[in-house]
């Protein structure tokens, strides 16, 4: 398990937990981010700026602040599988 | 509101940008017998509609994406629920994000309230390879689905159809049955509420709506009222937190998410697997780390110059005309109290006419450009940086770019922020922002007299002006900002139908709100120049108008008036110095022409303005933020007067 802001770019990762308070884990919940969605990650960003996460099991986009994408824990999929 | 009452309520709910005021601006711009309240008045927009010889009252509400409300502007959704129990919702879905969007429909359907689904976009949702199918998805939830396309008017009257259905038979809605765990919890905690409770929906619906809420407040209440309950839900809870090893409201949360997918996925095909189309490879050029930035500062800089260059020619075709039907009434009705009327009368016109509407107009139909492809999101995800410098982030770029229009519904729509600092801070700063009255005088004045790219500079001016501000004014607030969420929504083709309705919408509330007060003001400035009453004024602000900001001393009574709208000052301006558009610079010299400008743009922020902070954030707020903006007009002015006149 690594933290979302670690993960590498455009590469299929899975939801395993979410680490901020309340407030955080109902925003995204209701965003349509759970636990074990399978999300992919963009942090191409010159000015040090949000990420823009992918959620590919609901097909919905949303960009997180660099502190709150340090809250998301993930596990890279493994494709060959 | 009694009256009104007689009407069945139709309440429109749906996730954000599910394109549910589109359905409703069809629906209501149709058929609509009564007015459409503009975002300045209430909370929700609601209309009148005749469908079919039946009234219906049709209520628009601010997006949610849960009734468990994490934002000022999702409570008002709410509030109005419980309060005004409609007599059916319409729940709008994005059909191209169908598994999220159910997780509402699931919510309301718990509620029991009758539901009828508009199934909308479609045609996105086909177009991204996702097949769906209604009469499924009916049977699957229980209740009536109609697919709509809103933007291109599809599938209205069979929903206006099926919603009239409904309110006359009376639907029954029945929840949908969870994991069987849960479901035994549910049940035990409906079994200890006690008789007297209050109920909202009906029982189930309470029991969950316990057990998933926020512990802070709720709790703590129970736990005064009701100890013995309160041990039962924390039991409750603590049974559920055991078995899933999550947080009840996760497990609840879970539910919703698992049956909505099951649902999405019986009833849906997905034909074609992940396809990148032509709007992808769009988005990815607009949301590129370098590019992006290239094109955010382009868009601004293009706006600017398509706006000067259809409004300053307009303006002047239509001067004409206007300055000599000016000199044919003067020789016609002489000095008399009557010339100054009629002369008022027209300047207010006239000046709407001729002066305001040339660069409104592009600017209303660029803007609304911005938000139907969905722009504003994605200016937000690339401000985000920038907006942390000044103590804000990200989502305080939509209210920001609003504000460019105008600054009443700019003030609304911060709303979206969850916290109170950033609803405070974004709203002390939107008043600096130039709206289009404000444009409307950097371009008719600045553009037009001194060229372009003066009005440009003083643009970024005022942008650099807007942090040198945020960043003063969040040195009072000592807790930092929350983090970023924003969703970006997908992109969508702008649809030109969509654009002009909206452009519509606005230029109509303008005529009949804003225009009324400009032809009033001129006429009231014609009569106060016949009983000589604004030398009276003048010469009371002369310390200030003619000492200070070295400008005629005439201009003081306009300075006034420009409280009301600030388009009325420009307009005035020439009517108190009694010359036409075009021999303006005869009297007054470039350097004052700037003064005036600056000042107007950043002295008191209009009525609506501080009408709207006031309702909006508090009195408090209002009173910060007019002393804020006079204090920054007085010492701009001056220091520009001190600088260009050395």
């Amino acid at each position: 398990m690594i933290r979302l802001i670690q993960a590498p770019s455009d590469t299929p990762l899975r939801i395993a937990d979410i680490v901020g308070g309340h407030g955080v884990r109902r925003r995204l919940l209701a965003l349509g981010f759970h636990k074990s969605d399978i999300i992919e990650l963009d942090s191409r960003s010159i000015f040090r700026g949000p990420v823009l996460i992918k959620n590919l099991t609901s097909d919905t986009s949303v960009a997180l602040g660099r502190g709150i994408a340090q809250k998301i824990l993930v596990e890279i999929i493994d494709e060959r599988k | 509101m009694t009256r009104e009452n007689r009407y069945p309520d139709i309440v429109f709910i749906g996730q954000p940008n599910c394109g549910k005021s589109t359905l409703f601006n069809a629906i209501a711009g149709l058929k609509a017998q009564t007015s459409n309240f503009p975002g300045t008045t209430v909370k929700h927009t609601h209309s009148k509609v005749n469908v079919e010889g039946e009234v219906l009252n049709i209520i628009d509400l601010p997006g949610t994406y849960s009734l468990n409300p994490s934002d000022p502007a999702e409570k008002v959704v709410l509030t109005h629920l419980f309060s005004e129990k409609p007599d059916l919702i319409v729940n709008v879905l994005d059909a191209s994000i169908l598994g999220r969007s159910l997780e509402l429909t699931l919510e309301l359907i718990e509620l029991e309230y009758p539901v009828v689904v508009a199934l909308n976009m479609i045609d996105l949702a086909e177009k991204k390879g996702v097949e769906i199918d209604p009469k499924k998805l009916e049977n699957l939830l229980g209740i009536p689905v109609i697919p709509t396309v809103a933007s291109h008017g599809r599938g209205i009257k069979e929903l206006l159809d099926a919603s009239l259905q409904s309110l006359e038979k009376g639907l029954s809605v029945s929840h949908i049955k969870w994991s069987r765990d849960v479901e035994d919890k549910i049940e035990e905690m409906q079994d200890h509420l006690p008789e007297d409770f209050p109920i909202v929906g009906n029982k189930r619906f309470t029991a969950i709506n316990m057990i998933a809420a926020s512990k802070l407040l709720f709790d703590k209440m129970l736990r005064d009222i009701n100890p013995s309950l309160k041990m039962n839900l924390d039991r409750v809870r603590s049974e559920l937190e055991t078995m899933h090893n999550a947080p009840a409201y996760e497990v609840i949360a879970a539910e919703r998410h698992h049956l909505a997918f099951k649902i999405f996925e019986e009833s849906s095909r997905v034909i074609r697997g992940k396809r990148i189309s032509m709007l992808d490879r769009v988005d990815d050029v607009i949301m590129h780390p370098f590019l992006g930035y290239l094109i955010l500062f382009g868009i601004f800089i293009g706006f600017f110059f398509v706006i000067f260059n259809i409004g300053s020619p307009l303006e002047e075709l239509l001067l004409g005309p206007l300055d000599s039907f000016r000199v044919f009434l003067s020789l016609k009705l002489g000095e008399g109290v009557v010339f100054y009327l009629v002369d008022g009368l027209l300047q207010g016109i006239g000046g709407g006419v001729a002066i305001v509407l040339p660069y409104f107009i592009p600017l209303l139909f660029l803007m609304s450009f911005l938000e139907d492809v969905g722009y504003l999101a994605r200016a937000g995800f690339l401000m985000d940086t920038f907006m942390h410098r000044i103590g804000l982030h990200g989502k305080s770029v939509s209210p920001f770019i609003l504000g460019f229009g105008c600054n009443v519904p700019a003030i609304v729509s911060t709303r979206i922020l969850e916290s109170r600092r950033d609803r405070i801070i974004t709203s002390l700063l939107i008043p600096f922002i130039p709206c289009s009255a404000r444009t409307t005088i950097i371009l008719a004045l600045v553009a037009f007299y001194l060229g372009p790219f003066w009005a440009l500079g003083f643009y970024l001016f005022n942008i650099l002006l807007l942090g040198i501000l945020g960043r003063v004014i969040t040195l009072f607030f000592k807790t930092p900002s929350p983090g970023l969420i924003l969703e970006i929504p997908s992109l969508k083709m702008p649809s030109l139908k969509n654009m002009m309705r909206n452009t519509y919408f606005q230029l109509r509330s303008f005529l009949k709100f804003a225009w009324p007060i400009l032809i009033a003001g001129s006429v009231v400035l014609g009569l106060l120049q016949y009983f000589n009453f604004d030398k009276f004024i003048n010469l009371v602000l002369s310390p200030l108008v003619e000492k200070g900001l070295g400008l005629p001393q005439e201009l003081g009574v306009t300075l006034v008036f420009g409280f009301l709208r600030k388009e009325l000052s420009l307009i005035m301006m020439l009517q108190a110095l009694g010359v036409s558009y075009q021999d303006l610079m005869t009297i007054i010299s470039r350097e004052q022409l700037i003064v005036f400008t600056v000042f107007i743009s950043f002295f008191i922020p209009c009525l609506s303005t501080v009408a709207i902070l006031w309702k909006e954030i508090g009195k408090r707020v209002a009173f910060i933020s007019m002393g804020l903006n006079t204090g920054v007009a007085i010492v701009l002015s001056l220091l520009v007067r001190l600088i260009l006149v050395k």
